[in-house]
């Protein structure tokens, strides 16, 4: 049971039992391996250097070398903006961020010791299904069980690429990013360029079954090694046949599996089992077990949760990529709700993002009462800012199963009926890709995940800033000003981080940073510090 | 404004306003919507005006009844409170499609004074088939039991002022029991029942959809009929062709029956005004008085009320 456990956490947690194969089967799997969460503070100044150059205007230490009329133009912006913006910060108290500032950070799929991932590229009734795989016990204990729609036959499946499912999560994960304060007593527009955007790159197994597989109502409809995989297609009459011949064949079968697999076989679904030819494996001189991609046509978009929950005890992770040309892909059959985003924090969570991520998912998770998806992104995969990974190339898509690749564009940028869209800063393509984040539990999601592709192109990205001050010596009366706004604005950021996490507020305020207090300001240099005429 | 407070709140629809805004609220304040308040305002507006036109253009006003306060715009109210609440666009011409033509159906696809179409329904459906950018969002609601509670007791109230209760029963009774028999034979457990029926979506629909006195057959026995109809219709489709907005379609694509059924089981017409003698078998229903003494004599061009 310790193989059945462990592939149970490990192994692809989604519509599936993940069992041992008796025959090889070892009473002490490989334990828990907890992966730490890595830090990227390497990348935001490699993003800055080749993919979003506009973000490093954001930030001093970063200087690029425009030419003539880029600096009239920048003056000009300047001007403009500095006007905007003295007149609307006498007004609002509050800042308004633009989607920009310096990524440092992300929070993927790494973070989660019980994801699985699955990638869905759909249009129309097609389908291509990638299951990455993080399992970490013995090869030739791995086996799934996955209820498919249609047989398979052998051209439709096909071995995916590991890369492509990580530059996925890497691409579509919730992000850190970072602002300076400039001096206040060197106003300076915040911005002064648009929001950067990064271009669009352009066996053996059934032999000895076959002879009772009638006497049990299970067809082999398909057999057939595709990679390190031996898959078997199989249509069954009844749960206790195909139960039956599971066992005979040397899959171990979870307890409770049985009342299962009937609602499966009575809606004429099909069995997806594969296990690993060792042979191959060896051949191909793998470390890891890659993704399973299969290509099917079929009116069902969902995916089967009931069988990876048979025995499961705790919590599972599921990571769902839906690359979709119209739009924005949610649960049609529970509620899909944002994870809070665009929050300032603060700025010690740079060094502690990976907690910071888990406990707000976690946090967020009961607030929601448990049984909703979360939406971590929505985004055209042609840009993103901040990028936390370079947008998947052509080839890169195309692995990922997106077949309409090279299809003009056509639906996503119809305009509305009458007005045009709203015309967007960014490149746009045919491909859409949502993030759904599913923490499922037994007594939480009773049905299987339905899922519907939607018109809605509207962006989201789980998103959180720090935002440093500027700690420096100030002489004028709008440094002051903005000393004394400083603990406020701490305080603010420590209690939005306590309304996240649920963490202490006490002990997020010993972590924030200090400032000396100033002396109360009159009102005139209040009204100067805002009219920004002194300093 | 010499409105008498007392039969204002005798008129159903004043109660579907009162809670169709307050689910919207509820549902924009607790349950994470991306809704845009321009869009609402959009809806609103559009239904209202168009509402206005037409019913200026159909029946001449009295000196004495106000241009603004035209009794039919409580109708178009609830039409864009429904269209405001199911619908989804990002864009402001999208909603105002669908809230002329929801409106305009009301005038021109009529059959014996009645609509052919639910005018939310009709609205939602040409939105999604005629643009590229509208959409329903079927899981919005959730499925929790203090939900379903909540909608069943405000649409409770509703439907037994507007006297249909017959038709909530039947089809939710219908659709349960369709439910019931796939969960039996396909084997799952209970809670996949429970969770498929307690879709806030569902029971809205039932409950402030499908009630429209205006769209469904006179005759009980047709009204069972149809709402069985159109259960069935919604069963198939969610679990034989995968559509999870179910419902809306099936109601769309049986609308029309009701005009056929009406042939066939002949019966009193509904209407919104109790002086009207017709109404003889909605005795439930209580209407609203005349504001004064200004009664329009006819009473057939008031609006019905759509969710």
């Amino acid at each position: 049971m310790n193989t059945i456990n462990n592939s149970n956490r490990k192994g692809l947690a989604f519509g599936r039992y993940a069992f041992g194969h008796s025959k090889g089967f070892r009473p002490n799997a490989k334990p828990l391996q907890v992966i730490g969460f890595i830090l990227f503070l390497f990348i935001s100044e490699q993003n800055s250097l080749s993919t979003s150059p506009p973000l490093a205007t954001h930030h001093s230490s970063f200087t690029l070398h425009p030419s003539p009329f880029a600096i009239l133009m920048k003056l000009l912006r300047t001007l403009l903006l500095s006007l905007l913006f003295t007149v609307s910060s006498l007004f609002l108290a509050a800042k308004a961020w633009a989607f920009c500032g310096f990524y440092v950070a992300k929070a993927d799929a790494k973070l989660y010791n019980q994801a699985s991932q699955v990638a869905i590229a759909r249009s129309g009734n097609k389908t291509v299904l990638t299951m990455a795989n993080d399992y970490q016990g013995e090869v030739k204990d791995f086996a799934i069980v996955v209820p498919v729609p249609v047989v398979l036959k052998k051209e439709q499946v096909e071995v995916g690429k590991p890369s492509v499912m990580a530059h996925l999560d890497a691409f579509s994960a919730p992000r850190l990013v970072e602002y300076f304060d400039p001096d206040p007593c060197q106003p300076q527009p915040m911005y002064d360029q648009m929001p950067s955007m990064a271009a669009a790159p352009s066996s053996q197994l059934a032999q000895k079954a076959r002879g009772n597989a009638a006497e049990l109502g299970v067809t082999i409809e398909e057999k057939f090694t595709v990679g390190e995989y031996d898959i078997l297609i199989l249509s069954a009459k009844e749960s206790g046949g195909l139960e039956t011949w599971l066992t005979q064949n040397g899959y171990r079968i979870p307890k409770g599996a049985r009342e299962l697999l009937k609602p499966y076989i009575r809606q004429r679904l099909k069995f997806f089992v594969a296990k690993v030819n060792l042979n191959e494996f060896e051949k191909a001189g793998y470390q890891n077990l890659r993704p399973i991609k299969m290509a099917f046509e079929s009116p069902r978009f969902m995916l089967p949760l009931r069988l990876g929950m048979v025995n499961a005890q705790q919590a599972q992770d599921l990571l769902v990529y839906i690359l979709s040309p119209k739009g924005r892909a949610e649960v049609a059959n529970y509620r899909t709700v944002k994870v809070p985003s665009n929050t300032e924090i603060p700025t010690f969570v740079k060094s502690e993002f990976s907690d910071f991520y888990k406990s707000m998912f976690q946090t967020s998770y009961d607030r929601e009462g448990r049984n909703v998806a979360f939406l971590e992104y929505a985004w055209d995969m042609a840009n993103c800012d901040p990028c936390s990974a370079e947008p998947l190339s052509r080839e890169e898509l195309r692995d990922a199963g997106v077949f309409w690749i090279d299809e003009p564009q056509t639906e996503p940028s119809r305009p509305g009926f009458f007005a045009p869209r709203r015309p967007s800063p960014f490149p746009s393509s045919n491909v859409f890709i949502t993030r759904l984040h599913v923490r499922y539990t037994r007594d939480r999601f009773p049905e299987d995940l339905v899922f519907q592709e939607t018109n809605n192109r509207e962006q989201f990205q789980g998103r959180y800033v720090l935002r440093h001050a500027f700690l420096g010596k100030t002489e004028c009366a709008a440094g002051r000003e903005y000393g004394r706004s400083l603990p406020r604005r701490f305080d603010q950021e420590a209690q939005t981080l306590a309304r996240l996490t649920n963490w202490d507020i006490q002990k997020i305020r010993q972590k924030l940073p200090k400032v000396q207090a100033q002396a109360p300001s009159s009102w005139w240099e209040w009204v100067w510090a805002r009219l920004g005429t002194q300093g | 404004m010499q409105i008498a407070q007392p039969s204002m709140f005798r008129d159903a629809r004043l109660y579907q306003i009162l809670f169709l805004s307050s689910f919207l609220l509820l549902g924009t304040g607790t349950r994470d919507w991306t809704l845009h308040p321009e869009i609402v305002a959009t809806a609103i507006a559009t239904c209202c005006i168009t509402q206005w036109i037409w019913s200026v253009r159909s029946t001449p006003l009295t000196p004495i009844t106000s241009p603004l306060l035209h009794p039919s715009l409580p109708s178009a109210l609830i039409t864009a409170l429904g269209l405001s609440m199911l619908l989804r666009t990002e864009h402001i011409s999208t909603m105002m499609l669908a809230a002329a033509i929801a409106i305009s159906s009301k005038f021109l696809l009529k059959v014996n004074g009645k609509h052919l179409f639910n005018p939310t329904n009709l609205g939602i459906v040409a939105a999604v088939v005629l643009t590229h950018d509208a959409w329903i969002s079927p899981g919005q609601w959730g499925e929790s039991s203090w939900y379903a509670l909540l909608f069943l007791g405000t649409g409770g109230v509703v439907v037994q002022r507007v006297g249909r209760w017959d038709t909530t029963g039947t089809f939710l009774g219908s659709y349960a029991l369709l439910e019931l028999g796939r969960n039996l034979w396909l084997g799952w457990t209970w809670d996949v029942l429970l969770h498929r029926l307690t879709s806030g979506s569902l029971l809205v629909f039932s409950l402030f959809m499908i009630t429209d006195p205006r769209t469904i057959p006179n005759a009980r026995v047709a009204r069972l009929v149809w709402a069985g109809a159109i259960a069935l219709l919604a069963f198939i489709l969610r679990n034989v062709y995968f559509i999870p907005t179910a419902v809306f379609w099936s109601l769309f694509a049986l609308a029309p029956l009701s005009a056929v059924l009406d042939l066939i089981w002949a019966s009193p017409r509904f209407t919104w005004q109790v002086e009207s003698l017709e109404n003889a078998d909605n005795s439930d229903a209580e209407e609203p008085k005349a504001p004064n003494n200004a009664e329009p004599e006819k009473k057939s061009y008031f609006l019905a009320p759509t969710p």
